[in-house]
């Protein structure tokens, strides 16, 4: 068997960490959940020199408490006896604050390196370090790199294959002697008698002795179980452990780094401009205009190619399949669901690639730190980080933009939050069907009436979707107030971004294809009919639910269309006009192989009442997006379970949105 | 001594003592604000999270948690 090396990367947030990871790793990453648990796992391998590495990408934190998921697997996975390497990431630029993750791993009998990123910033500071004065202070190896050179990985994994053979743990006892010797020494000295009974191979007892001092839950916990009794805490055990980590960084980089010069100014113009009390809110809106109309020009040729998939294969395979004795009905099958998914697919990855680029740059420049600072204070009442105000504010582009755009929120569980709620933000498809459905229903006046009340909904639809899933994705109990550093500007590597755009692209196009035929062979079947509609098993059912639906506030017909929303927005029409204009069947125009019949909104108002026509609009808006935003979100997520959660509650609270809204417009309408 | 959150921009000072829950320490402290620890306040705005300079960092903070935050102002 091949000889299998586990490395852990293990740095705080902005620590150029996913750079590293993606770096090494390429395109053998698989990412998915840690058992149990709301955070994202992420693993990759490489291989050098015959030998397998697989890096374990850990989920970025401050320091190794135990205060919330992502802390707690770190800390786990750190301690594993079978882990061979753990790779501490520290920011150069930022040295003494990021080196404070290594002060909270010193004692943990891992094997470790240490890598300093950012070389390029300290650098441009003015700034020198001597990675070998401190490599003999630590007893491990330290190495220092310019996360974006390319070149640089060579010398990475050498040190990985040589560290990982070496197996050198840090040297840390300067830590322990100082925690002996402090104010709170005597106490120190209790707490490292008590931790003899609960040492494990990786954890020793001065760790843990150091974690009891700050009153760590989980170690405090393996003590009762052990049937100790932990010495009694005063609440400022954390000061004094934190103080003396510190001190022993200080002493650590003492002749170490070496200003050369003194640093520019702190804040920079822009930067005074993007925090600023009213420009910062501005600009924030200014720059999100600019992300979505940027996104739709970098995706523009794969969304051009994705229509014309259609209009280029349909003619072809009526020309090719036709006279090879292909019967029309296959074709049309082979239309209505390979080559719609494809050409859906294929417009999708452009979105992707291009949310993907966009908001990679507006992260990497440091850009939505300041955005999240701006908007902090009303998005943490709902329960969601100032920065989710942009993938958000993309869903009035595209709802498969939030979903792609939410990569740039932190935490996982967070991250399933802002999609769920940011369905509920109409997207640009529904400002064509909507507005188009209200004029003819309600004339002019009226139409902005119904825009305006649809607003209204998505206000409190997001607050309520915010309340419901913030329950389970961000309990009120693990919520704290910002506490978020901002990185400096830097340069993007638009290389970089680009190469891992496109990789997010490919992995899309993989996994959404299947997926999407998928639905559209079950919508075809459901929707196949040999003569007009009423040989549909959609219609028998839609005729059979009626008296259900009509309570729902929505007739067969409106039902129909409302159910074919849910695979795509131009559906509403589609159907309508399927329905009432005989104008294609339901599946020609949900694929989109017919477009809707011109005057469809206006024969419809004339047949629909309007009482009933208000609760289809609001409906239909409030549904699921369409089938990409599912697939989408499931791309992201990569969790079925959380995509179908979020589907099933976009579906049910349609249902009622509707019902609320036909019996209140009935009373007056 | 002032609550951090009454530096006004522009002034520095020392941080003297923190208090607040064990999770809101071991955050504070992971993020490089620990006692005697030197700060600049950057932007001190109503309605928005502070933002103060320490450690070579910008960093944004709530501002009814930095209440808890004292500081002894220096020229």
């Amino acid at each position: 068997m091949e000889k299998l090396i586990t490395i852990a990367l293990l740095g705080q947030p902005n620590s150029g960490k996913s750079t590293i990871f993606n770096t090494l790793t390429r395109m053998r990453q698989h990412v998915g959940n840690w058992p149990g648990k709301t955070v994202e796992k992420k693993e990759g391998f490489f291989v050098r020199n015959g030998v397998r590495y697989r890096v374990t990408d850990l989920p970025g934190s401050y320091c190794l408490s135990a205060n919330s998921d992502e802390e707690i697997v770190t800390r786990n996975y750190i301690a594993q006896n079978d882990l061979d390497l753990v790779c501490v990431l520290a920011d150069a630029s930022q040295l003494e604050r990021s080196m404070y993750m290594l002060a909270d791993f010193a004692g943990i009998r891992t094997p470790a390196v240490l890598l300093l990123t950012m070389m390029d910033v300290a650098q441009a500071q003015g700034k020198c370090i001597d990675t070998d004065v401190l490599s003999d202070r630590l007893g491990i190896p330290v190495l220092g790199l310019n996360a974006s050179d390319e070149k640089a990985y060579d010398g990475l994994k050498e040190l990985l294959e040589r560290a990982a053979a070496e197996g050198k743990t840090l040297a840390a006892s300067k830590l322990w002697t100082a925690m002996e010797e402090g104010e709170k020494g005597e106490e120190f000295e209790a707490c490292l008698r008590l931790a003899e009974r609960i040492t494990t191979e990786r954890l020793p007892a001065c760790w843990l002795a150091g974690k009891m001092l700050e009153e760590d839950a989980s170690v405090l916990r393996r003590l009762k179980e052990a049937g100790a009794e932990a010495v009694r805490p005063d609440g400022r055990g954390a000061l004094y452990v934190s103080g003396i980590r510190f001190d022993w960084i200080g002493e650590l980089l003492d002749g170490v780094v070496t200003q050369e010069r003194n640093e520019d100014k702190i804040l920079s113009r822009f930067d005074r401009i993007a925090i600023g009390p009213r420009s910062g809110p501005w600009l924030a809106f200014g720059m999100s205009v600019a992300a979505l109309l940027g996104a739709m020009i970098v995706a523009a040729p794969l969304m051009g190619l994705g229509s014309a998939i259609p209009l280029l294969l349909n003619p072809l395979l009526d020309r090719t399949l036709g006279p090879a004795g292909v019967s029309a009905g296959t074709i049309h099958f082979v239309k209505a669901t390979l080559v719609t998914a494809l050409g859906w697919v294929v417009a999708m990855t452009g979105f992707v690639f291009a949310m993907s680029f966009v908001m990679g740059v507006l992260e990497e420049v440091g850009y939505m730190a300041r955005v999240s600072y701006v908007f902090d204070r009303s998005m943490s009442r709902i329960g969601l980080q100032g920065k989710a105000i942009m993938p958000m504010f993309m869903g009035l582009g595209c709802t498969m933009g939030s979903a792609s755009g939410a990569r740039v929120i932190d935490s996982y569980g967070q991250k399933i939050l802002t999609i769920a709620v940011a369905w509920a933000v109409p997207c640009g498809a529904t400002f064509v069907v909507i507005p188009t459905l209200a004029n003819a229903f309600f004339g002019g006046v009226g139409g902005v009436l119904v825009m305006l009340l649809i607003f209204a909904v998505m206000f409190l639809h997001i607050i309520v979707t915010a309340k419901i899933f913030g329950r389970r994705l961000n309990p009120a109990k693990q919520r704290t107030g910002i506490i978020m550093e901002l990185p400096p500007y830097h340069r993007p590597r638009l290389g970089f971004i680009f190469r891992n755009s496109l990789m997010r692209m490919w992995d899309v196009f993989r996994r959404a294809f299947s997926v999407e035929i998928v639905v559209c062979v079950i919508f075809y079947l459901l929707s196949a009919s040999p003569s007009g509609i009423e040989g549909s098993i959609l219609y028998k059912a839609g005729i059979w639910i009626e008296p259900v639906s009509r309570f729902f506030g929505m007739g067969w017909q409106t039902f129909m269309s409302f159910a074919a929303a849910t695979v795509s927005k131009e559906a509403v029409l589609g159907v309508l006009s399927a329905i009432f204009a005989n104008s294609g069947s339901v599946i020609d125009t949900t694929m989109g192989l017919t477009g809707a019949s011109d005057s469809v909104a206006q024969i419809a108002a004339s047949m629909i009442p309007r009482a009933e026509a208000l609760a289809f609009i609001v409906a239909v808006t409030f549904n699921i997006p369409c089938l990409q935003a599912v697939v989408s979100t499931y791309h992201e997520t990569h969790s079925a379970k959380w995509t179908a959660k979020i589907g099933t509650y976009y579906v049910a609270s349609a249902l009622l949105l509707s019902c609320l809204t036909y019996h209140i417009a009935g009373l007056f309408m | 001594m002032v609550a951090l959150s009454k530096v006004r921009d522009g002034e520095e000072g020392v941080i003297m003592d923190v208090s607040g829950d064990k999770r809101y320490l071991s955050r504070i402290m992971s993020v490089g604000l620990n006692i005697g620890c030197r700060v600049k306040m950057l932007q001190n705005i109503k309605c928005r999270p502070l933002l103060v300079y320490g450690r070579d960092t910008m960093i944004a903070l709530n501002r009814e948690e930095a209440e808890h935050i004292k500081v002894e102002v220096r020229a």
